[in-house]
């Protein structure tokens, strides 16, 4: 910490030292993600080069037992196979850098295209999953701090409890078994009807149970977390001196209660970022949903690297910037918390 | 992430565990939780005995099929139904959630060494390696677990190792920020530093000091790993990518479930995913159970 | 500190949920009736549309024609017949089957207003063998050396060796020369913007849906179904379920799922005939798999009706040649190993290979074992194995399973046997027999092929005299003895034929046609492989 400048007062140096702070958090995180991202990648390729399993099986498919070995091997060289993993690493990066991302073996398209196609419906789901998750976490987190260990305080924990026990596939199996199977109120998959126009209307109506599938699987992390940190800060002294001041309930719990408890949540929200995307795999997979997620599967089912990379490089990016601005959240939240980085 | 100048009780020591904990229970009094932790262990030590015995005592020989008893719903002499090949539901379910429980003990194991080593190492070196060894953890944090699994899995398809590999090596990392935790906080203890002043070397202090007080916290973070192992197997076999499928585990049962149900088999994915939440619940249940007796002696 | 309202947000979920909720709720537009589009849904990804990489290589494409055409004679329970399509007659062949010569088709146009010339029809199949573009379809074309284009409108094909059944090579879709860029196949932008001479254009391609619209000015007459959209849906469980639901009209489903919609109202089914063969090949390193008398009791052990019952749904032929009856005068009815599992334990008392005191066989503290190998991603090998090994330890016999990737499956294809497919090109025999049952020739050859190695000089002989032969007297002939041949030695055990299942709704189409099938099956096939010819009278 600099020396504070005798000329301002105690608060503005506080801003000015705060804003100092966000600065520098900034720079070092995207110092940091450099090697990171880099990281990742070679991770990829270096796996892919010790893997046993060979790219040209997933391009054949069932004609992979037809070829003969020359003919393997004349593809191998038709499709650069043949190029060492660190090779194929540096080509790809060299490429990557001036925007060219190669082209993916399993869509038969540039990467950036599938890349372009399939994002906005991942963001789309995992978006608006997430948000109704937080808004009905804190919805219910009040609720149940007016009265803790309350009848709803408990059934929300134990309701909670059980939900976090239950995988996203099986959370989403459920749902489409009870209201696309059995009930047939709800499109049980893709993006619209088949071969209706892709309107507003139809997308919403397809995307409610994915999304409701995202948001029930994140849904009791934040409410038991939140439960957690309200608990702690009622036996605060501030919230207990509030309450013998004779201050209501809900006044005690809106002014005092819920903004101490805050900042952790956006910390936990910020952690739970690679979860929402593990979940989007599962969610996309099972209502065959065309997003970037779906396709991570076939990518690696295929072992088509350039997509592969790209996909697990911007994942990484899209964590990195999460926990970022939570942490930064946290910071403008939390007065008391300096930043470790 | 984050230091508190004003030492914060919500981000410093054993409750920072709680937001890396992979299940959490609905916060309860001491007293509370040990009558959790005793019905969850109860409760594992039924499913335990369940996986280890009933395997035994039919056999384990998942090759004998009998298509023409394809799907039977559940009935005394088929307890949970039967599959699409004929077998014995609550058999195969025994062994399939034994070879799940191995997978996901031996992927806790390891981790909990690594995991151990790393962290304890990271705090007694303290300094410039410390913090690099920390930025190498959040590095390692930052890509999602599943999909560095499904990388991992994908390209060493159908191997229990590739499968454990891929589980500890992404799990490790919230074991050793414990560890480290809890090393740092005897760092300044006066037994420590009279081991210093005896002229113990660093990897001596390591071993004698550091490493057995860590391993009750370790031990904690482990059995937190367990769940999430648990899942992390069944979701890769649900994807195809896990163990062969011919092998049952609970995520090759549940992948299986898939086509039962839409065959009215609803029997094929209930039971599965039940086994699933109980594990998984009783599991964190005996966690925190330990959690709070650690936090206590401490 | 900001300050949270309890109403606000309260307000902000609501509406929200409602948001949702209204939106699931929003009425769907019923769209069935006169002139409704088609909406299949088929699980393999949707582009790919370069017939260089392999799209419609047995004439099954909506989008292009090839040279001849499958003529069906009764559906799909026999060899369809080969008739001219963009050529105008048979292909004429020289004397020794070297030299292949097509006249084709004077005045049909591309979708895009080219005109079909035989340029393009050499530069199609030159893009096939050419190595630049690794073509998937290469390994079937393995005898082609050159293609020419003649000043005539004819185009010549010159092969590296005789091979009497290459008319059946010329089924493959035509693209215009200009379209067919050198470079990877996987990489032309005939993958997503394809241009053909068929009865069907792309109109829009989505990753989860694209439509196809009818080509009014097909030189064959426009199709009567205009619209057809087809949508990608990987998982089987969901194509079944939206099928149920009403969302699609048709779609391919596996044998048990098929079995849910026997005689379902509303809905009618076909089990397609195929020639695709599933059985197993056996291990040459393993001392038991590959003793001779072992692997005729293991024929004789395998309850091939119970498979097809059972594991397929009754869908499919029991296979003990590689030979299905659909090859007519050429298929020896008697080659097969009857179901007979005591004279099964009588050949192995015989060879030695004797049970222990656990029920299980050794000779010489060998044990009668050895792993089966299968690719994991396919449901029905995996059943077909299970209910293999399960036959198996009813003899004595140890089978282990392997699920896993063709890649180790290859590396350790000397110690383990694998389930195996064929069929893949089922309109001429001997692309059905010969890479299957001539002995390997080391370091050519596909690793699959044969890879236990078994055979002899003798069919050998009749494999390549067959191949050659101009005259189909003998080539039936020949094919007949090789069957004879086989049943007294087999080197595999061959399981089931198995069908292809598709169920669509009824609409009222009439003139529905089916083929006998390769080992390829998605919504080409089936009732839509006839889609151009439907009429509604």
């Amino acid at each position: 910490m600099p020396a504070q400048a005798p000329l301002l007062s105690g608060r503005q140096a506080g801003r000015r030292h705060r804003r100092a702070d966000l600065r520098t958090i900034i720079f070092r995180r995207c110092v940091l993600a450099v090697p990171v991202v880099l990281g990742v990648s070679l991770l990829v390729f270096l796996l892919a080069g010790i893997s046993p399993f060979n790219p040209l099986t997933a391009y054949l498919g069932d004609r992979y037992v037809q070829a003969s070995v020359e003919q393997r091997q004349q593809l191998a060289e038709a499709l650069n196979l043949e190029t060492s993993w660190f090779s194929a690493w540096l080509q790809w990066i060299g490429s990557a850098l001036t925007g060219d991302l190669g082209y993916s073996r399993v869509f038969r398209q540039p990467v950036t295209a599938v890349l372009s196609e399939r994002m906005p419906w991942t963001l789309l789901v995992a978006g608006t999953g997430l948000f109704l998750a937080v808004v009905s976490s804190l919805l219910m987190a009040v609720r149940c701090a007016y009265r803790p260990g309350g009848f709803l305080d408990r059934a929300v924990g134990a309701g909670a409890t059980v939900l976090q026990g239950l995988p996203p596939f099986v959370i989403s199996l459920g749902l489409l078994g009870v209201f696309a199977v059995a009930a047939g109120w709800l499109p049980g998959g893709g993006l619209a009807d088949p071969g209706a126009e892709l309107s507003a209307g139809q997308v919403a109506r397809h995307m409610v149970l994915p999304v409701l599938a995202t948001a029930l699987s994140q849904l009791p992390w934040l409410v038991l977390s939140l439960r957690t940190s309200t608990a702690g800060i009622q036996a605060s002294d501030a919230v207990r001196g509030a309450r013998l001041r004779g201050l209501s309930e809900r006044t005690v719990v809106r002014k005092h209660v819920l903004p101490a408890a805050l900042a952790p949540f956006i910390a936990v929200l910020g952690s739970r970022l690679p979860e929402v995307i593990v979940g989007a795999v599962l969610i996309e997979t099972v209502f065959s949903w065309p997003g970037l997620a779906a396709a991570v599967v076939s990518s690696a089912q295929a072992l088509d690297f350039a997509l592969l990379a790209a996909l697990t490089v911007l994942t990484t990016i899209t964590v990195l910037a999460a926990s970022l601005l939570a942490d930064l959240l946290y910071m403008l939240l939390d007065p008391r918390v300096t930043a470790d980085v | 992430m984050f230091s508190s100048r004003t030492s914060s009780p919500a981000t410093s020591g054993p409750a920072a565990a709680s937001v890396l904990r992979q299940v959490v229970l609905p916060e309860r009094s001491r007293a509370g939780k040990r009558a959790g932790a005793l019905i969850g262990a109860a409760v594992l030590a039924v499913i335990v005995a369940y996986a280890v015995f009933v395997p035994l005592i039919a056999g384990t020989d998942q090759k004998l099929t009998d298509f023409s008893s394809a799907r039977l719903p559940p009935s005394s002499g088929h307890l949970f139904g039967t599959d699409h090949a004929g077998r014995d539901l609550f058999v195969r379910l025994a062994s399939g959630l034994r070879i799940s429980l191995l997978i996901a003990a031996l992927c806790a194991v390891l981790a909990m060494v690594l995991g151990m080593l790393v962290g304890a190492a990271s705090a007694t070196l303290g300094g410039r390696a410390d913090r690099s060894i920390m930025r190498c953890i959040d590095a390692v944090n930052a890509v999602p677990h599943l999909l560095l699994g499904v990388v991992i899995v994908a390209m060493f398809r159908g191997s229990v190792t590739a499968i454990v590999a891929s589980i500890a090596l992404t799990h490790w990392t919230q074991v050793a920020r414990i560890v480290r935790a809890e090393v740092l906080s005897l760092r300044g203890l006066e037994y420590v530093e009279a081991s210093y002043l005896l002229g113990r070397t660093r990897t001596q202090v390591l071993r004698r000091h550091f490493l057995p007080a860590a391993l009750g916290q370790g031990t904690v973070a482990t059995v937190m790993l367990l769940p999430h192992a648990i899942w992390h197997e069944s979701t890769l076999s649900f994807l195809g990518l896990g163990l062969s499928p011919d092998r049952a585990s609970l995520g090759t049962l549940l992948q299986e479930a898939q086509t039962e149900v839409m065959l009215g088999g609803w029997w094929a994915l209930a039971f599965p995913a039940l086994l699933l939440v109980c594990t998984t619940l009783a599991i964190a249940a005996c966690g925190n159970g330990l959690v709070s007796t650690t936090a206590g002696r401490s | 500190m900001p300050e949270i309202r309890g109403r606000d947000l309260s307000r902000l979920a609501a509406a929200a949920l409602l948001l949702t909720v209204a939106a699931g709720c929003v009425a769907d537009p019923e769209n069935t009736g006169e002139g409704a589009p088609l909406v299949l849904a088929d699980a393999n990804e949707l582009g790919r549309f370069n017939p260089v990489g392999g799209h419609g290589d047995s004439g099954q494409s909506q989008i292009y024609d090839g040279l001849l055409r499958l003529a069906p004679r009764d559906g799909s329970s026999s060899l369809p017949d080969l008739i001219p399509w963009l050529a105008t007659e048979m292909p004429r062949r020289n004397t020794e089957g070297t030299e292949w010569t097509v006249r084709v088709r004077d005045g049909v146009e591309f979708t895009d207003g080219t005109v079909l010339d035989a340029e393009d029809v050499a530069a199609t199949y030159k893009a096939v063998i050419d190595p630049a573009s690794a073509s998937e379809l290469a390994p079937s074309y393995d005898m082609l050396q050159d293609v020419t284009a003649g000043p005539d409108g004819t185009v010549t094909f010159t092969l590296k060796y005789p091979y009497s059944g290459f008319a059946s090579r010329l089924l493959l879709g035509i693209a215009p020369s200009e379209r067919l860029m050198p470079g990877l196949a996987a990489e032309s932008s005939l993958n997503t913007d394809p241009v053909g001479t068929g009865p069907y254009t792309l109109a829009s391609l989505r990753p989860d849906e694209l439509v196809l619209t009818a080509n009014e000015d097909y030189w064959n007459g426009a199709p009567e179904v205009k619209t057809v959209t087809i949508i990608h849906v990987p998982d089987d469980n969901s194509r079944a379920q939206r099928l149920q639901t009403g969302e699609i009209d048709g779609t391919v489903l596996p044998p048990s799922l098929a079995a849910a919609y026997e005689d379902k109202p509303g809905y009618s089914q076909e089990a397609v005939e195929t020639a695709d063969w599933r059985g197993l090949s056996l291990p040459a390193g393993n001392a038991f798999a590959s003793d001779p008398q072992a692997v005729l009791a293991m024929n004789l052990a395998v309850d091939r009706e119970a498979m097809v019952d059972h594991v397929l749904a009754g869908r499919g032929v029991p296979a003990h040649t590689p030979v299905a009856a659909v090859y007519g005068d050429a298929f020896d009815p008697d080659a097969v190993f009857p179901f007979d599992p005591e004279g099964a334990k009588t050949l192995l008392d015989e060879a030695g290979w004797v049970a222990g005191e656990d029920g299980k066989r050794t000779r010489d503290g060998v044990p009668a074992a050895f792993d089966l190998a299968y690719n994991a991603s396919d449901t029905l090998r995996r059943d077909l194995s299970l209910a293999f090994a399960s036959d198996m330890s009813g003899i004595g016999v140890d089978v282990t399973l392997l699920g896993t990737d063709w890649n180790v499956i290859e590396e350790r294809r000397r110690d383990v046997g694998i389930l195996l497919g064929g069929g893949d090109k089922p309109y001429d025999l001997d692309s059905q027999l010969f890479e299957t049952l001539h002995t390997a020739v080391p370091g050519t050859g596909s690793p699959f092929a044969n890879p236990g190695n078994t055979g002899s000089a003798e069919i050998d002989a009749h494999l390549e005299a067959a191949r050659t032969s101009t005259d189909p007297a003998e080539r039936t002939a020949r094919y007949l003895a090789v069957q004879d041949l086989y049943v007294q030695q087999p080197g595999y055990v061959m399981l089931a034929f198995i069908n292809h299942n598709y169920i669509q709704r009824e609409m009222g189409w009439q003139n529905i046609r089916t083929v006998l099938e390769p080992h390829a099956h998605d919504v080409g096939w089936g009732f839509w492989w006839s889609l151009r010819d439907w009429t509604r009278e």
